[in-house]
């Protein structure tokens, strides 16, 4: 009894840290619509920022709370500064566009961060406050627990007190509901947007501050940062600051809770907990059906048959394909294998997001199941390689198909961040359970059998792959592709025509799976190994960047940009170790300059 | 001349909606807009305060060139917008509509205080803590307008201020705007109902799938009028 009440402080503790963070995230989400995937790394700055603030000030509580909030107020100039350069000309994109191009900032922000502050941890000294404890029914409490505890409520008083007593918090509410005519009004949106969005970036960094005595600051705090927001904003309800404390509290105490229960699988608790608040309340504890018209659709519009002169083209890229291994040497044969893999992983997200409308930003998950539900056989049941090659789809595709009857109902950007959330478990649970798994080392030695050599692997690849590709494009000219189309386009029509659009949701979300299994289980045996990282969220943007590199409108995009975006992406690699910047960099300019990719280029 | 549009063009996309129109608005003046529906006047009326941008023509506003400007700068200069669909915060109560449409006030004139636009709309009085989504579609018409004047405006731009409303409303919405007339607040309006715009403007301007086919004084619009809205 009392080491659980231990444990619900704890929780609480937590859930205000937490808070912070998605507070900042939704109060922005309301007022522009978009989901900052940046937010975390504001999180990782302020938490750095506050490192270099505090370690040069004395270790007093009153010098710990002007750190945090001199911490705070630069992450609030940094973010104003995003908005102004970034996020004000993607307003009206695409969801999952803005989505990747704020991923892009991520990228660029964890090389900066690396770059000014090293790769080390950063721990902060600790004053003796902060080492104190208040004895609770006979047990020690961090007392720095207990201030985090009340901050929690404090903040989301004052927010909620700025947001209806103050002529500014009025302006913003009204915004949330209609933008335009806010601005007929005479109030600068453009202005208050930026202040949003720095107050927003603010929580985010004080945030990041005041975790420096419980952790350190580190580059790997961005993303799990943001994942834990998005699920906590996703179960608060979109836009709702009171929403976003509920599921703060909630997954808070469900983590300290959980962790006696379940030690290893809190993630998993995590995951259930928000599928079932889902089903019950599609737009979370207390958010209401967004109203915003920006259909995917607009964008991602019709998929064209290629022309005569694309087809010429694809029979000469296969033919090339399949005359090189007798020409090239090893390094380049092993690059077009992972071309060929990384062709099967763009096309099957591409069923998902340009046919299918269903925004995936954790395709990765479905690679990495395959991946490692082909090698483990092989590791403890030393079965053979063909056997295992069918397992990977399979198993890859039953999940999906598990995970999708419970979110293919949901649109847009909680299917993207649900999507997200799922492969971060996926990731954390490939990770932890090393015992099977071999955690953060992998597996490694699964190699394929002996008759099968790095030429005859690339064939496989290259058959499996462009046999993959052809049956899900057959697919999609088949009347079961129009019919998805319809119901991606229209789901009141196409229902009032009689097509089950769940079910078609659901076979496509299946069929995507299940094609990226497959293609997880080709590179685990092409690589021989298999480590938690593909399943991270950096190979989901990977598969993300190539469909929409090559353009999400034709069949030819997927392929065209998995082609191209290996090849730069080894050269890259080779070229420069700031390669997460640049690549983060190329992914902003890609959704800025030429949203529609290549292929739509082509077509112009 | 207050508003001088020149030869404006807007389009949606590839359509051309207005194809080219030419009117004025005095200081003072009421001028009605007329037209059935898909006419464009509620087109004309988003290109002036800057919510679509015209693709040529000339918006003059007290001198200045305003075509193409943002919303808030447009509205900053004195133009108030009441849109057809009204567009009230639905979360937001009855005062704080009409704080965010407060501005501060303009040199010569009277501003509106809260008190003054309750005067204006007694049925406002009585209700200024109630959320806009709950009050009915009158309430909510008279809310747009007195939330429009709040900027101090010295041209309204009211587009069909009496659709779907009963006639007693529709009444004190012709009273409200003869009120604001005498204020010596100019108005455009937008109307498909000739007798409400026969009973407050000084002229009228009969707009047809993007053209003007007769503009002229009010008195002389009866009959003539009602032709070019049945054709
Ligand atoms: N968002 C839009 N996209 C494309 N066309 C539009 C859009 N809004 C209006 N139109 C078209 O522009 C034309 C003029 O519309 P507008 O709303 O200005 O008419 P109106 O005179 O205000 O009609 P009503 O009396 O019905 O309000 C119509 O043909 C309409 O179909
Ligand atoms: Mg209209």
């Amino acid at each position: 009894m009392i080491a659980s009440l231990i444990q619900l402080l704890t929780g609480m503790a937590e859930a205000s840290s937490l808070f912070l963070v998605a507070a900042g995230l939704t109060v922005i989400f309301g007022v522009t619509r978009v989901v900052n995937f940046a937010h975390g790394s504001l999180f990782m700055l302020g938490a750095y920022i506050g490192w270099s603030i505090l370690s040069r000030m004395p270790r007093d509580p009153e010098y710990f709370a002007l750190g945090v909030i001199l911490a705070g107020l630069a992450t609030a100039a940094i973010g104003a500064a995003l908005e102004m350069t970034l996020l004000r000309r993607i307003y009206r994109a695409p969801e999952l566009l803005q989505l990747l191009a704020t991923f892009g900032v991520v990228l660029m922000v964890q090389d900066a961060t690396l770059h000014l502050w090293g790769p080390e941890d950063l721990t902060l000294p600790r004053g003796r406050w902060l080492r104190s404890a208040v004895v609770i029914l006979g047990e020690r409490f961090p007392l720095y627990d207990l201030i985090l505890i009340a901050l929690g409520p404090i903040v989301l008083a004052i927010i909620w007190m700025i947001f209806t007593r103050t002529r500014w918090g009025t302006l913003v509410r009204a915004a949330t509901q209609d933008r335009d005519m806010v601005s007929a009004l005479g109030v600068d949106q453009r202005r208050l947007f930026t202040s949003v969005f720095a107050m927003g970036s603010g929580l985010a960094g004080m945030a990041g501050a005041l975790a420096l005595p419980e952790a350190s600051a580190n580059l790997q705090m961005d993303l799990t940062a943001i994942t834990d927001a998005f699920v906590v904003v996703v179960i608060g309800g979109l836009g709702s600051i009171s929403g976003a404390y509920l599921a703060a509290l909630l997954i808070g105490i469900l983590q300290a809770v959980g962790i006696i229960w379940l030690p290893k699988s809190t993630l998993v608790l995590v995951f259930v907990v928000m599928a079932a608040v889902l089903i019950v309340r599609p737009n979370g504890l207390r958010g209401r059906k967004l109203t915003a018209a920006r259909g995917e659709a607009d964008t991602i519009a019709s998929i064209k048959p290629a022309s005569p002169s694309l087809k010429l083209a694809a029979l000469a890229t296969l033919a090339i394909a399949i005359a090189a291994p007798f020409v090239i040497g090893p390094f380049a044969l092993s690059v077009l294998t992972e071309m060929a893999i990384a062709i099967l992983f763009a096309a099957s997200l591409h069923v998902m997001m340009g046919p299918g409308g269903m925004a995936s930003f954790g395709h990765a998950a479905w690679f990495g199941i395959g991946a490692y539900a082909a090698a483990l056989p092989v590791k403890l049941l030393t079965v053979s390689m063909p056997i295992a090659l069918l397992i990977a789809p399979i198993a890859a595709g039953m999940v999906a198909l598990a995970v999708g009857a419970l979110v293919v109902r949901l649109n847009g950007v909680t299917l993207a961040m649900l999507t997200l959330a799922f492969a971060q478990i996926v990731w954390a649970v490939a990770f932890q359970w090393s015992d099977v798994t071999g955690g953060d080392n992998g597996i490694l030695g699964v190699w394929p059998p002996s008759w099968a050599g790095p030429q005859a692997m690339y064939f496989l690849a290259l058959s499996l792959c462009a046999g993959g590709a052809l049956l899900l494009r057959k697919m999609l000219y088949a009347p079961w592709g129009f019919a998805l189309r319809a119901s991606r386009d229209s789901t009141q029509r196409a229902e009032a025509i009689g097509l089950d659009t769940q079910r078609l949701r659901l076979t496509a979300f299946t069929l995507a799976g299940s094609a990226a299994g497959l293609a997880g289980g080709l590179a685990a045996f092409t690589k021989g190994s298999v480590f938690p990282t593909t399943i991270s969220i950096g190979h989901s943007v990977d598969a993300l960047v190539m469909v929409l590199l090559g353009g999400v409108q034709t069949m030819a995009g997927p392929i065209i940009g998995a082609i191209v975006y290996t090849g730069l992406f080894d050269a890259l690699l080779l070229a420069t170790d700031l390669w997460r910047f640049v690549l983060g960099a190329a992914i902003v300019a890609i959704v800025l300059i030429v949203p529609q990719g290549i292929a739509g280029l082509a077509k112009r | 001349m207050m508003l001088e549009i020149e030869a404006l063009q807007v389009r949606y996309g590839r359509a051309l909606i207005l194809q080219g129109l030419d009117f004025t608005v005095a200081e003072g003046e009421v001028l009605a807009l007329i037209g059935r529906n898909g006419a464009g006047k509620s087109t004309t009326m988003k290109s002036i305060i800057g919510l679509l941008r015209p693709s040529q023509g000339r918006i003059h506003f007290n001198g200045q060139d305003i075509a193409g400007r943002a919303a808030f700068e447009i509205a900053r200069l004195g133009i108030g917008y009441v849109p057809e669909e009204r567009r009230i915060f639905t979360d937001l109560t009855v005062l704080e509509n009409l704080e965010v449409g407060r501005q501060p006030p303009r040199q010569g004139r009277p501003a509106w205080t809260i008190e003054r636009l309750f005067a204006l709309f007694p049925n406002l009085a009585t209700m200024p803590n109630r959320p806009g989504g709950q009050m009915s579609g009158g309430e909510q018409q008279m809310l747009a307008i007195a939330r429009t004047l709040m900027g101090n405006p010295s041209l309204v731009l009211l587009d069909e201020p009496s659709e779907g409303l009963s006639p007693l409303i529709v009444q004190q919405m012709a009273a409200a705007v003869r009120a604001l007339k005498s204020e010596g607040v100019s108005i455009l309006l937008a109307e498909q109902n000739t007798n409400f715009a026969a009973g407050v403007a000084d002229r009228a301007v009969i707009l047809q799938t993007g053209h003007i086919v007769w503009q002229g004084s009010m008195a002389a619009l009866p009959g003539e009028g009602e032709a070019y809205l049945s054709l």
